[in-house]
């Protein structure tokens, strides 16, 4: 993908990561917008082996290959669908996409589960997809976008490992406390710490 | 003003989605009613964008995204909700719960209140999940109910009115958690009544309506 050899590469991972995501927003709004399919196979060549990554790579194995195909293809289904209703003055590409994802996933769980509840509550009404009532100025979202990717790059292993496995493999605190054989305060105290080293930065 | 808010640790798993799902749906309701918890769910998000972008690719198959345009061009786009889902609301008290609120009460039959002491109704929510019993709780104006400890978690969100205990005094939109064991005695204001949205995790020995409701009744006597 272009994206990894971009011409004027920049050699801070974080701020390639932030022009890539305007450029991801502004597809986005393309697809939404002009229904345009060239467009969204750029995203899709970029977010679908993420997505695919983000539940199934050689440490985490939240879920089966195969699942995990499934769940790219509903995914970018509903961003599809979904497009016309992204804002890029609320999200940017990537963090609305991690909604849709999360939403996708729970809904897929929740229809293999034993208890047929998505029958019941879709996840769309119980997590929100546009979460902010007022959309922040642009320039102020991005530079939040960009301090809280900066703050996950500098935090310590053990932090960053703990939000890795909430995030990833969808784990509660208890199930990663079990897990890594640690206290349940511990698994707490650095999920906290985590956040609030974000939150310091946001303050700012 | 909302004063009492769940923790960020669950607002952390409210986000990623490892709450047991009664436990969700209050916190879920909490966060459509504060802008504060809002905004870090909003930033929770925004780390699972981050997380995302940094992730290891992993390979497709070669033709998935010919695949996904075949599905696209082959089914029409589902309808999306539309403002008939919303119920008519047979209890006035829930006009202006949050939206979580109003699509359970659509998939419920309409609200019976069932009187557990003369100071408190409950009405009991189907939400497909017999772990923890989701619920409305309704206290007459100046009830009390009597002192009672929890023999499993319970979450409440004060949708309307206010009462207090020894630790506060909660209004709409606060969201409490009471660990098992914990005693507390709720008591409302004399001026209005009060009606909360509840989780309680079922004791494992007494799981089923019948068996909870036996449960309940054990610990709440009038006051
Ligand atoms: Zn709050």
């Amino acid at each position: 993908m272009a994206h990894r050899t971009h011409p004027n590469s920049e050699t801070n991972p974080v701020k390639l990561l932030q022009r890539e995501n305007q450029d991801w927003s502004t597809l986005l709004t393309k697809v939404g917008h002009e229904r345009d399919r060239q467009a969204f196979e750029q995203l899709f060549r970029h977010f679908a082996p993420l997505i695919k990554g983000f539940h199934h790579n050689r440490t985490t194995q939240a879920i089966s290959a195969e699942a995990a195909d499934e769940l790219v293809q509903e995914t970018l289904l509903k961003v599809w669908r979904k497009a016309p209703s992204f804002d890029a003055s609320r999200a940017s590409a990537s963090t609305w996409i991690f909604t849709i994802m999360r939403n996708t996933r729970i809904d897929m769980l929740r229809r293999s589960g034993r208890h047929k509840s998505a029958d019941i509550i879709e996840a769309v009404d119980v997590w929100d997809e546009t979460p902010e009532h007022q959309p922040l100025i642009f320039l102020q979202r991005r530079r939040n976008e960009r301090e809280i990717a900066e703050s996950l790059h500098s935090l310590p292993t053990e932090q960053s490992h703990v939000l890795e496995k909430a995030y990833m493999e969808g784990k509660s605190h208890s199930e990663i406390s079990t897990e890594l054989a640690l206290p349940l305060g511990t698994v707490k105290s650095r999920v906290r710490l985590a956040l609030k080293k974000l939150q310091a930065r946001l303050a700012k | 003003m909302i004063r009492h808010h769940p923790d960020k640790n669950m607002l952390l798993e409210y986000t990623v989605g490892s709450l047991p799902e009664g436990p969700n749906l209050i916190v879920a309701a909490h966060v459509q009613m504060c802008t504060e918890c809002r905004a870090q769910y909003h930033t929770m998000n925004t780390l699972g964008g981050s997380i995302l972008e940094n992730c290891t690719e992993q390979s497709l198959k070669e033709n998935a995204f010919e695949q996904l345009m075949g599905r696209i061009d082959q089914s029409p786009a589902p309808k999306g909700n539309t403002a008939a889902d919303r119920p008519k609301i047979s209890e006035p008290l829930l006009n202006d719960a949050p939206p979580v609120v109003h699509k359970l009460l659509a998939k419920n039959p309409p609200i019976k209140w069932k009187s557990i002491t003369p100071a408190l109704k409950m009405c009991r929510l189907s939400t497909g999940q017999d772990k923890y019993e989701v619920s409305f709780h309704r206290l007459s104006c100046g009830g009390k109910v009597a002192e009672h400890d929890h023999r499993g978690a319970e979450l409440t969100l004060v949708l309307y009115g206010r009462f207090s205990d020894s630790n506060g005094v909660y209004g709409r939109g606060d969201f409490l958690l009471r660990e098992p064991g914990e005693v507390h005695r709720p008591t409302v204001t004399e001026d209005q009544e009060c009606l909360c949205f509840s989780a309680v995790q079922a004791p494992v020995a007494l799981t089923g309506v019948n068996g909870w409701l036996l449960n309940r009744l054990i610990p709440f006597h009038p006051g």
